[in-house]
């Protein structure tokens, strides 16, 4: 079995970085999944003691940086992500794949409302219901990589 | 999976709710340092340099793609263009051998009744690197940056007409924000009748607005809306919009106009930066200020149904 360890961690967010950062155009705006949130969930669920809210706070103030979006809009929403990911950590990390990719459904969603919520306040105009739409190629997205990880995850045990 | 070896029953270090509690009081306040003090532009600008390698290898891609397609593209689609555009060269070089005569004479003119020369503004070539990434934003990042000369607040036009006016420079970049923005105000004048407002972006469906105008105001569908000039960012002339729709509301004082923009917003790739005329550091100055202290936002001032004197506050 391998070990996490944080240099792994980080590496994946730099990857998932680059992915948020591809010049996205047209209707490939509003369908392209937030790589940076999945990862950071992924490894929450996976490594809970050094992919913590911090990490996933720092991340959301990167993002901030390279979009351009107000500092600390994407750090909060999160954040406040991050905190329901750890709190339920336990009890995700039983749940069969159908459940836990109905509560990382949930989790994106709460995620894309926070946001939502801290724009409308900076003055944002409502954006209608496309603003949804990475939810859902976040979540599919999301479950092709649980597949995977969870039949690897069922290797290690048997080992 | 460390953590199955050794689960730990107890939290360890600060409770989840609390350091939530600290993140986000450290985000709120970041929130409102960047929107209200503008203390940490700066920062943003390093930060976007350190990222600069990163964004190159995400532009990789898309750039690989493209010269491919244009590597394949036929002879026959080059031979086409090429004689159109030789055709178009003939004609503009006619058009140009005019206007040539008619600087001189309008020089001329200037000069016998007195008045300062109309000075030219220089003109950059730029690309446009991405979309914003915010798809309900209408902004587009060009790969010309302050190293470059660019400035907040100068013009950027295609071959048709206005796209909007650089918000934001970083070092290397700069963020243009679009004509068809909520938050972009650009001074017009109707070319039928020379009549004077302002337009607005609308924001969702690429439009522009013309509010603070009067229900009998004389407009037309199909009346052209092209720049004043009388603000020293654009130059005078410039194509803006074209009228679509109006529509008087007698519950209401003022007609609402609809506009489409005349430039490809999104088409080209290719647009030309417009450096502001020396004349008009003062009102430049004045503009920057403007951005800085962006302590009035829109909203306010469509209440107050007097055109904000900012031409642009994002």
């Amino acid at each position: 079995m391998q070990r996490i360890n944080a240099n792994r961690i980080y590496l994946t967010l730099i990857i998932a970085l680059v992915f948020q950062i591809l010049p996205w155009s047209g209707f490939g705006l509003y369908i392209h999944p937030d790589f940076v949130l999945l990862v950071l969930l992924y490894w929450i669920l996976r490594a809970p003691k050094l992919c913590s809210i911090g990490t996933a706070w720092l991340s959301g103030l990167v993002i901030d940086l390279a979009t351009g979006s107000l500092f600390g809009q994407n750090a909060l929403a999160y954040a406040l992500t991050a905190f329901f990911a750890v709190t339920y950590q336990r009890r995700l990390i039983l749940f069969t794949v159908w459940q836990q990719t109905a509560y990382v459904f949930l989790l994106l969603i709460v995620n894309q409302i926070c946001l939502l919520v801290l724009k409308l306040f900076a003055g944002g105009e409502n954006p209608g219901w496309l603003y949804f739409l990475p939810c859902i190629s976040g979540i599919l997205l999301w479950y092709v990589v649980a597949f995977s990880s969870v039949g690897s995850h069922g290797k290690s045990k048997n080992n | 999976m460390d953590q199955h070896e050794s689960p730990s029953f107890f939290i360890q270090g600060p409770s989840p709710f609390s350091r939530l509690v600290l993140f986000a009081a450290l985000s709120i306040s970041l929130m409102a340092t960047d929107s209200r003090l503008h203390y940490l532009n700066e920062i943003r600008q390093g930060f976007i340099v350190l990222l600069h390698p990163f964004q190159l290898i995400a532009n990789i891609p898309s750039n690989a793609f493209r010269s491919a397609s244009e590597y394949f593209i036929s002879q026959k689609t080059l031979r086409n263009e090429n004689s159109f555009l030789k055709e178009q060269a003939l004609y503009q070089n006619s058009e140009l051998q005019k206007l040539g005569a008619l600087k001189e004479e309008n020089d001329n003119l200037r000069k016998l009744l007195g008045t300062a020369k109309s000075s030219s503004q220089p003109v950059k070539l730029a690309e446009i690197m991405y979309m914003g990434r915010d798809p309900f934003t209408h902004r587009i990042i060009i790969n010309l940056g302050s190293r470059d000369g660019v400035e907040a607040g100068q013009a950027v036009i295609d071959s048709m007409g206005v796209i909007g006016q650089i918000t934001r420079t970083y070092p290397f970049s700069s963020e243009v924000t679009l004509l068809t923005d909520k938050d972009l105000a650009i001074p017009i004048q109707i070319e039928r009748n020379s009549l004077r407002a302002i337009a607005f972006g609308h924001g969702r469906d690429n439009t522009i607005d013309l509010p603070y105008l009067p229900g009998n105001v004389d407009i037309r569908k199909g009346d052209k809306l092209v720049t004043s000039g009388i603000d020293g960012i654009y130059p005078t002339g410039l194509a803006v919009a074209e009228v679509v729709d109006i529509q008087s509301n007698p519950n209401s004082p003022f007609a609402h106009i609809v506009c489409n923009p005349i430039a490809g917003i999104e088409n080209h790739r290719q647009v030309l930066v417009i450096g502001f005329d020396k004349r008009n550091v003062d009102l430049e100055n004045n503009i920057e200020s403007n951005l800085k202290a962006e302590s009035t936002p829109l909203k306010s001032n469509s209440k107050r149904n007097s055109p904000p004197k900012s031409h642009a506050t994002h």
